[in-house]
């Protein structure tokens, strides 16, 4: 009998940071019990009564000894179903069925089934991606997740069905044909702009959105079609790179929402939780290990808060570091986890309390001084972050002003896709005009609109955050120009943007 | 006990005696006041009851009611009030004297001028007066109204008089306070109480108005705080000041009622603006229409109900600038077009852009410069020319 330790590598994700986790397993003499030590959770902790059932249910042999598993580094809590695999080949190993030299070289990660079937787990995808990270040339995965798997590239997915299969690959008794990658997919088509009838102000909006990623305010009364905008503005939104598109997957993959067999949507996501949002859903939160919330897993893509000034301000302002920073860092007694959140903000809201403030068919029946309070929810920090705020009229009277016929979300798309090409050239591949440099943003302006661009602000009171912001929107006019310098002209447009309507009682 | 006793008083109170009023008056009434269950009021109507003013001035009317009816106790108490108008910079008069406005004190004891009156900044000048008063609970409709006729009247040199509440007597005082004619404040509580309290604050609209060289009225003593019967009592001041009441918006029980049938007590013109019929905030303006009162459905009815000793004083003001800047505008020309069409209502920028044909860009660029300017405002409702972009000639 095999008295040796055997060692297995698997991964523990904390949030998307990959971390090598060796599971080692030694027999001693003793009561043939199942010691699993170097902090389980609880479903670590079933995993031994899931392994040893698979085990003999599959007709291999489990040690009529005292087995002692340590999962180590042993001060990281390990949690999830996916070191069921590594551990049952790391006590096949330490009995001798299979050998050891093949077992110490393994990485391996998925759960077990009672009948021995190896099953994918939550959050398949940023595990391989992890392995990969890690150093590992091969990871056996289930079967279900090996075309998920084939996706990450410089790693060589060994799809196992069972615990036959694991131990024959093992045995190098197994040849492992190449993987085809799952396909990315366009997804549904996306409505197209030409649909929104009038509304230019809105439809510049959205287009300066798009191609510099700058968040944006919608104020209507309700039904003047903001949900409509923000579905148009998510459709303007270049196709996902496919690192991206794994990126996006992956967090998706562990909050969740996704499962191993869906295809890798190259569509940037699209997220409108509803206003009743918790700050732990919005952000990401939870017990233990933080998961990602809404924030994250619209990364990449347009995060849609549909009544921004109904959802507490509490919840609004954890949402002021991540916009800045493009990721969300939440710190726990345990550990500090950070997910990527680089979203495309768009708030709606209406006017006042009723709805119906600057509505020339309704009179507006609110308070003044109701409808000052019900501005000030959004704290000024956050307004301050919304770059464009674009007053909306209701749909009827847009549509009685026929409107200039729209133009189509492919030629606006095009427009868009210049004006990005244009910012990741001058900045780096991948940077937006909103998240670009202050210093060098002003090396690209001229000084008679950096001159205005201060003296607006002398007249509207605003941060210096907002001097460096409303630059950013006017380098995004100048890139839709085809404009190498930022004229005042553009900086006269990304001022027309923030200055709020005077209040009413003035 | 302090010690002070009404001669005492008397000296003390010198330094906030206004113009022409007598400290051994002031310092009486204060004293008499100042004991429980006596209002200054009631002394009025006692003095109707009794004789009138048997022929005297109002002042020494006054004194000979309370003279030996005051101790040294309620010289002490009396005394205890005057920091506290100091500080606020107030000057008190009493009812006749030069320093009191004459129009308030027309036909006195009759009519119900207040017996002392505080007044920090200027008191309101003797030329021509409008009252704009209306509601606090105001739409966006009543508060832009009440703005275009305080800003045309005050840049006619007719002052404006009003509560200093906020909503409609806010957007009046606003509007008015930069303008020749210039603004004040009647207070529903005394001077030093602060309400409301976004007016009363640093850097707040009363603060602008005693900057701009307006004033700030009260009847009551300086820590009266505003209680409804209070604040509905200096309804009748703000009727005695002006030549003409214009009542804005006010809901069926509004304050403005009050200050409209004080108005008429004293025989002076009213004036309502025709309000949105479903809006609760129009009961009181249409009610009084229904009842006989002017319409006010433009500034030039509210200059033309000013008597017209007034209107030939009102005339000698200067002028605003207004018209000499008139034909400079940063807006292109078809975007000028439309907002000189529709003043003084706002268009929304969604139209203005459609209307024009040039590019959402070049629109919000101009309107942006136009605003740094000063030229165009933008509202929850849209865009609107600051000024009358064709001054009516002459």
């Amino acid at each position: 009998m095999g008295r040796g330790l055997a060692v297995v590598r698997g991964i523990a994700l904390v949030g998307l940071r990959p971390l090598e986790v060796r599971v080692e397993a030694t027999c001693s003499p003793g009561l043939p019990v199942l010691k699993l030590v170097g902090l389980p959770d609880a479903a670590v902790r079933e995993a031994g009564e899931r392994v040893r059932t698979a085990i003999q249910r599959h007709g291999l042999r489990w040690p009529g000894e005292r087995v002692v598993v340590n999962l180590a580094p042993a001060d990281l809590p390990k949690v999830g179903s996916s070191f069921d695999l590594p551990l049952a080949i790391a006590v096949l190993a330490a009995t001798g069925q299979v050998p050891m030299a093949a077992a110490s070289r393994t990485w391996a990660c998925g759960e077990l089934g009672l009948d021995g079937s190896v099953r994918a787990v939550t959050g398949q995808l940023p595990l391989v991606a992890g392995a990969r990270q890690l150093g590992a040339r091969e990871l056996l995965v289930p079967a279900g997740a090996a075309a998920e798997a084939a996706l990450v590239t410089g790693l060589t997915p060994v799809p196992v069905t069972d615990l036959t299969e694991v131990v024959a690959a093992l045995e190098g008794r197994r040849r492992v044909a190449p993987l085809e990658p799952v396909r990315p997919c366009p997804g549904p088509a996306a409505p197209d702009l030409a649909d929104v009838r009038g509304q230019p102000l809105a439809r510049r909006a959205v287009e300066l959105a798009a191609a510099g990623g700058h968040h944006l305010l919608l104020t209507g009364p309700p039904g003047c079609g903001k949900t409509m905008l923000a579905e148009r503005l998510h459709g303007l939104l270049p196709d996902l790179t496919t690192d991206e598109a794994i990126e996006v997957a992956a967090i998706h993959s562990l909050a969740g929402e996704r499962r191993p067999d869906d295809p890798l949507r190259i569509r940037p996501p699209l997220r409108a939780p509803h206003q009743v949002v918790s700050a732990a859903a919005l952000v990401g939160g939870g017990a233990g290990v933080p998961r990602p919330g809404e924030l994250s897993l619209a990364h990449r893509g347009v995060l849609v808060l549909d009544e921004l000034l109904e959802i507490p301000r509490a919840v609004l302002d954890a949402l002021r570091q991540p916009l800045e920073r493009g990721e969300v860092v939440l710190s726990r007694a345990r550990a500090r986890i950070s997910y990527p959140g680089a979203v495309l903000l768009v708030g709606a809201t209406n006017p006042c309390p009723c709805g119906h403030l600057g509505d020339p068919r309704r009179a507006c029946t609110c308070r003044p001084d109701r409808i000052e309070r019900y501005r000030a929810r959004l704290s000024g920090p956050l307004l301050d972050r919304l770059d464009l705020q674009v007053p909306l009229q209701p749909v009827a009277r847009a549509a009685l002003v026929d409107g200039s016929p729209g133009e189509a979300t492919a030629v606006v798309a095009a427009r868009v896709a210049a004006a990005r090409t244009a910012a990741a050239e001058r900045w780096e591949p991948g940077r937006l005009n909103r998240d670009a440099d202050a210093a060098l943003l002003r090396r690209t302006t001229t000084r008679p609109a950096l001159a205005r661009l201060a003296a607006a602000l002398t007249g509207l009171g605003a941060s210096a955050r907002a001097f460096d912001r409303m630059l950013r929107v006017a380098r995004t006019i100048a890139d839709l120009e085809g404009r190498e310098v930022v004229g005042p002209g553009h900086v006269d447009e990304a001022v027309a943007y923030r200055l709020p309507p005077v209040p009413v009682s003035a | 006990m302090s010690g002070v006793t009404l001669r005492r008083l008397t000296r003390e109170v010198e330094e906030l005696a206004a113009r022409g009023t007598e400290p051994a008056v002031l310092a009486a009434l204060l004293a008499w006041t100042v004991r429980p269950r006596r209002t200054l009021e009631g002394l009025r109507r006692a003095l109707v009851a009794h004789r009138g003013t048997d022929g005297r001035p109002p002042a020494q009317a006054l004194l000979a009611a309370v003279r030996d009816h005051v101790d040294d106790s309620d010289a002490a108490a009396a005394s205890r009030l005057l920091p506290r108008w100091r500080a606020r910079g107030c000057r008190l008069s009493v009812v006749g004297d030069p320093g009191y406005p004459a129009r308030l004190a027309e036909a006195w004891p009759m009519t119900d001028g207040p017996v002392l009156l505080a007044a920090a900044g200027a008191g309101p000048p003797p030329g021509p007066t409008v009252a704009i008063v209306g509601a606090r609970n105001a739409s966006s409709y009543g508060t832009g109204i009440a703005a275009w006729l305080a800003e045309v009247a005050s840049a006619a040199g007719v002052h404006v008089v009003s509560g200093g509440a906020v909503g409609i007597d806010a957007a009046a005082h606003r509007a008015a306070l930069e303008g020749p004619g210039g603004t004040s404040v009647v207070l529903g509580c005394g001077h030093d109480v602060g309400y409301p309290r976004g007016h009363a604050g640093a850097g707040g609209l009363f603060e602008r108005i005693l900057v701009a060289g307006g004033g700030l009225l009260s009847e009551q003593l300086p820590a009266v705080p505003p209680k409804a019967g209070i604040v509905r009592a200096r309804n009748r001041i703000v009727a005695g000041l002006a030549d003409v009441v214009v009542v804005v918006e006010g809901g069926p029980r509004s304050g403005a009622l009050l200050t409209a049938g004080a108005a008429a007590e004293r025989g002076r013109p009213v004036l309502a603006v025709p309000g949105d019929i479903r809006v609760p905030g129009s009961a009181a303006p249409n009610r009084l229409l229904a009842e006989g009162v002017g319409a006010c459905t433009d500034p030039a009815d509210l200059l033309e109900a000013l008597p017209s000793d007034r209107v030939a004083a009102a005339a000698t003001v200067p002028q605003a600038p207004a018209g000499a800047s008139l034909p400079v505008t940063l807006l292109p020309s078809e975007v000028h077009r439309q907002l000189a069409r529709a003043w003084p209502r706002a268009v929304p920028g969604d139209v203005l852009i459609d209307r024009s044909g040039l590019p959402a860009g070049t629109v919000l660029a101009a309107l942006t410069r136009a605003q740094m300017a000063g030229e165009v405002v933008e509202r929850a409702d849209g865009f609107v020319l600051r000024r009358d972009p064709e001054p009516a000639a002459g």
